[in-house]
Formats: structure tokens, sequence, C-alpha cells
């Protein structure tokens, strides 16, 4: 196998275009380098025989191979028209400008490979650079839709379009996680997470092609049932209040959740994902607003419980869809604002990028978690034994509301009241990396890409994670605090991956947990290290 | 769509082997599915109860519960949970019970 592979290898006929090999990746420091010549094994092929896979060692999508030349050849043309509407104004109205910007001036310095954490901890693979796919795209793009761009070609850098080239670019746009560190860094401003968004975005709109997990089983769903989760109104009601007993249970405080109530303050936006796989995190925002005396919400129409955008990550069309049906819940219940929960991306998809979609009376106003809490923490209203938490923590930031969003210390300034012995990771803040789960990553796990992810995508994250309680003995019970529903997905899953419990006592969860753990007036603790609770 | 043969049926199932089908469920599959999901022989009282609640669950609400609720309705602990189906009860108990698997940020 080659090693420095080309932007027009995309186009050559072969099994797999890049594998990594054992010891390949970046190693892992004591006691986990039993893990450092693991790779993925390779995928059984009775299992992918009908699918795409030629890329790697791995499938994000799993596209039907077509069954004949004329069928590849149909789907390549369907591709090019997709390409031209991404850049027809008319098409593309609200990503042209930056993408043309993108397309047009990258100087191919580099910069922005040093700084993306797949290509880093990959074993620097050529395909992960943050420019390899840009590269291709532009090819495809100047050779085929500017004119004369056969013909230039040639000085330009060459590219072939055929199916391989297609269908390995749509996979090759799930092997990165729009965490935008790449945008961040470059010197001019080239958007490399931006081209990877318009490439999944033609693929989903014009071609139908998405992973399902984030499209099936994902914004579909939500648009049909109610959620992502699939949960239905009736169901997200009794998970809610089944939420209700366990808290007074675990913690001895009675709360009442309250839904629909027209005219409240705020209208609380949760990740449905809470509800079922951390229900103490809705829990706990409920204790924290109720002790606050807060006037708020929760909405029972369908997608009105659950904050998921998934379309910010691959399509617009879906995206406008959920957005919309969002901001319309709040105004029908004529709340003064909406509050987004601990879930990074639709921090980012109502806040900012619905900005351009909402209009008139759908304007309502939107509001970080983060802020929300900070006002309340900071207010004095409520008492806190910051003692309690006396356990290590640090604090991931999510990708899209921290780098993306620039909340950055109302988070930290909370921590810094209720955990003593709180401890930032290298980077942070703007600078942090992703957990590897960005982008619909911790939801995709069909095939092995569970294992990718944490291999490769969430690595990073991990050994910043060991290195912020580096200086900690190995049994002191530590605490990640990530507040995003899809962080916590990817922390759990490396956690887990690399008996990260075991090894080194290292638990996980959000941020109102640990407001709560710490405030006056709770019986028992809410945060438990395995059986243990945090306090007594 | 991948299918699996078992007790002499095919089943239609996703690449993880969750069934596709649900109203193709019946208890032989239940039984063929276990050792596939560590169990091995014979699937006793104790999963029955758990598999027929969460078929009971998904019926009324269109999912499976959250795992807390599975133990607590039950009258067990979530160890007691993983020694039933030891690959757990997302993975191990929906799918013999032939529920879909998870979706969404779970």
């Amino acid at each position: 196998m080659k090693t420095s592979l080309k932007p027009s290898d995309i186009a050559n006929a072969s099994d797999r275009l890049c594998h990594i090999e054992p010891g390949e990746l970046t190693p892992l420091p004591p006691p986990y380098e039993d893990f450092n010549q693991t790779v993925l094994l390779p995928l059984k092929p009775e299992k992918i025989k009908n699918v795409e896979s030629s890329l790697d060692d791995t499938v994000a999508i799993g596209i039907p191979r077509p069954a004949s030349t004329e069928e590849e050849e149909a789907l390549v043309r369907q591709f090019l028209s997709g390409l031209k509407k991404l850049f027809e104004k008319e098409n593309n109205w609200t990503f042209l400008q930056p993408l043309l910007l993108s397309m047009e001036h990258c100087t191919r310095c580099q910069t922005c490979s040093d700084a993306c954490p797949v290509y880093e901890m990959s074993g620097r693979k050529e395909i992960y650079r943050p420019i390899f796919r840009s590269e291709v795209l532009r090819r495809i793009y100047r050779k085929y839709l500017k004119p004369g761009g056969k013909i230039t070609a040639k000085l330009t850098g060459d590219i072939d379009l055929n199916w391989a080239t297609v269908a390995r670019l749509a996979e090759l746009s799930y092997r990165c996680t729009l965490c935008r560190r790449c945008a961040m860094v470059c010197p001019i401003g080239v958007d490399n997470g931006l081209i990877n968004h318009e490439i999944r975005k033609l693929f989903s709109q014009e071609m139908g092609i998405a992973p399902k997990e984030i499209h099936d089983k994902g914004s579909v769903q939500q648009l049909r049932v109610g959620s992502t989760t699939g949960m239905p109104p009736p169901a997200a009601k009794d998970s809610v209040e089944f939420i209700q007993e366990e808290m007074e249970e675990i913690t001895g405080y009675k709360i009442e959740i309250p839904w629909d109530v027209e005219g409240a303050d705020i209208l609380l936006l949760h990740n449905a994902g809470e509800m079922l796989a951390w229900p103490e995190n809705v829990g706990a925002f409920a204790i924290i607003f109720q002790a606050a005396g807060i006037s708020w919400t929760m909405s029972s129409e369908a997608a009105g419980y659950d904050a998921v955008n998934y379309g910010l990550w691959y399509d617009d069309v879906q995206f406008s869809r959920v957005a919309v049906r969002h901001a319309d819940i709040a105004r029908q219940l004529k709340v003064k604002k909406i509050v987004i929960g601990e879930c990074g991306h639709a921090h980012k998809a109502l806040s900012v990028i619905a900005d351009r979609l909402l209009t008139g009376d759908l304007n309502i106003p939107r509001e970080s978690a983060m802020v929300t809490l900070e006002d309340i923490v900071m207010s004095g209203k409520l008492k806190f034994d910051p003692g309690k938490n006396n356990f290590p923590v640090t604090l991931h930031d999510p990708c899209n509301m921290v780098r993306l969003m620039g909340i950055v210390e109302p988070q930290r300034r909370i921590l810094r009241k209720i955990a003593p012995q709180f401890r930032e990771m290298t980077p942070h803040g703007v600078e942090n990396y992703c957990c590897g789960g960005g982008s619909g990553f911790a939801i995709m796990s069909g095939y092995n890409f569970a294992e990718w992810r944490n291999l490769v995508s969430s690595r990073k994250k991990f050994l910043q994670i060991l290195e912020a309680f580096h200086d900690e003995p190995r049994e002191a019970p530590k605490y990640v605090c990530a507040p995003c529903s899809n962080c916590k997905g990817a922390v759990r899953d490396i956690l887990n991956y690399y008996h990260a419990e075991e090894r080194s006592n290292l638990f996980y969860g959000g941020l109102v947990e640990l407001i709560v753990n710490a405030l006056d007036g709770m019986k028992k603790p809410i945060v438990h290290f395995g059986d243990k609770p945090s306090w007594e | 769509m991948p299918q699996i043969e078992l007790a002499g049926k095919t089943y239609e199932v996703d690449e993880d082997g969750f069934l596709q089908e649900l109203d193709k469920w019946n208890e032989e599959f239940a039984q063929a599915y276990a050792h596939t999901e560590d169990i091995d022989g014979t699937l006793t009282e104790e999963h029955w109860k758990i598999i027929n609640y969460l078929r009971n669950y998904f019926q009324q609400f269109g999912i499976a519960p959250m795992v807390r609720k599975v133990c607590k309705d039950n009258g067990i602990d979530m160890k007691k949970l993983y020694e039933l189906f030891p690959t757990g009860p997302a993975k191990g108990a929906c799918k013999l019970a032939g529920l879909s698997k998870p979706t969404g940020c779970v």
C-alpha cells in the first residue's frame, strides 16, 4: 500500500484506499499500553458484500453497491448535478459564499492538518487530512463544472470522476466530526469543515445518501414520531414521570416537572436522549429550576421535547423543518424564551444557524442553558456546599457550544464556584478537542464504526482526559464533566472501551448533576461513582 | 438487508442483528437467538419476565423503557439484569424481545 496517497488516487480501483496497521495509532500511556497494537479487525466479507467499503477499515453509511455500470454512471451524473447546485445561489443561498471562499483560497499550507485530531491520531493517514477531501471536491469542481476545466485540470490537479470516487467521497465525509478546529487555525479563514458539511449535504439532498442513524432513525423519525429516540409524546411523559419519582428517591427532593404551561418564561428543550440514557440530567435541571423559583415548562408536542436537530450535520432541508418546528412550538406556547439544555449541536442549530430562518414571530429569543444556569448559580438565590464536590473534575468543551459559538466562561464560572478540584484540560476552551463523537459519530454504530470512533476519532479526547488527571492517584474517583448528550455518549464509550473505570476510576456526567450535588437541601448525593455515593 | 436463520425460519435483521420485522417475533426466535447473546441453555422464567415486560412497554409506548425503569418495575438491580443478559439490556434483552435498536443520542 502506498504511503503518500494523492487526491487523484481516490478514483483508483482497489479494495481499500487506507488501512491502519498495528502500532500506527498514537500510543496511549500506562496503564493502557496493551491497547497500542489494537487496530480494527477486518469487516467480515459477508457483512459488506453488498455495500461500498473500499475507503478504509470501516463503513459509516453502507451505500448499496450499484448493480451495473449503467447504474454507476447514473449515480455519477446525479452527483455532478448535486455539485452544480452547491454552487448556485438559488439552491444554496445559505452557504454559497463561505463555500466559494473556502474552495478558492486554500494555499495548502497544512496548518489545518496539525490541528485535526483524526489525522493526528490515525498516524497521519493522508485520507484523513482536512484538505484531502476538500481537494478531491475542488478538483472535481474545477474539472467538470468550470469552463475549459478538462484542459486546465492537467495543470491545476487532475482527478477522474467515477463511481469509486463518488462512493469513497461519501464515506470520507463521515470521517470528519465537523469540529472545525481546522477552520479555527487556518491563517486565511478557509473552512474545510464547511466543505465537508457541503459534501454531506450534496449526498443527502441530491442522492438520498446519509447514515441511517442520523437520517431515517434520526431527523425523519423525529418529524414523524416526535423524537429521534422513537419516543412519541406519551412515552416522553411516562419517562419524565418516572424521572420525578427517581429524583425524589435519589436526592430526597420532590420535583414537579411542568408540561405545556402557556406563557412560561422558559421553554426548556432537552435532547430527548437524556430522558432515556441520563435521566438524572433531566431531573437535575428540574431541581435547579424549581429551587430557584424559575417559571418554566417542557412541551409535549411532537419534537417539542427533543432539542435534537441532526439536519445541522448533513441536510439543510431536514434542518429547516425541525428548526421551524421548535420555534413554532415555542411561539404557540407563548414562552418568553427557549433555553437549550446540555446538547451541543442543538445549541448551534437553534441559536446560530436557524437565525437565518426564523423571522417575525418565529424569532423567539434562544438562550444556552450554560448562561441560564450561571445566572441562577451566581444570583445568590441558592446555597451551595462545594465541599460535597470534593473530587477531581475536568471539563469537556462541546465544539458546537464552545469553539463554534463562543460560550466559554459561564460553565467555568459555575465549576469554579461549586467544584473545588476543577482543573482544565490542555488545550481547552475554543481550542479544545472534539470528543470524537461529533456530527453524529457518537450514535453511529453499524458495522464497526463505533470501534473506529473509539480507536481513532475519540483517541485524542481520551489522551486529554488522562492528562488532566495524571497527577491523581488511580483510586481517586474522577469526574469528566461533558455538558452535551452526544459528547457524553462518546465519553461513556471511550471509558468503557479502554476499561477506564476499572483502571483509572474515571466517571463522567453533565454539569447540572454537579450543581445539584453541591446544592444545599439535598438529603443524598445525585453523583455516584459506581455504587459509591459521592458524599455521605 | 441481512438475514438470519433461526429454528428453521428466516428473519430480516439489521447489521447488528436486531429484528426488522417486529411482527414476526415469537418465543422460538428469542430462545434460538439467546446463545448469540451469551445466554447458555434454556431461557428461564426470569428472562421471560423481562422480555415480556419490554414487549408490553414497547406495544404501549413505541420504545423500550429506560434501563432504570426496567430494573425498578421488575424488582431487580442492574447487576442482576446483566447476569440475565450478559451483553446488556439494550443489546441483549431488547434484541431477544424483538425490539429495534435504540436510536437518538442515547
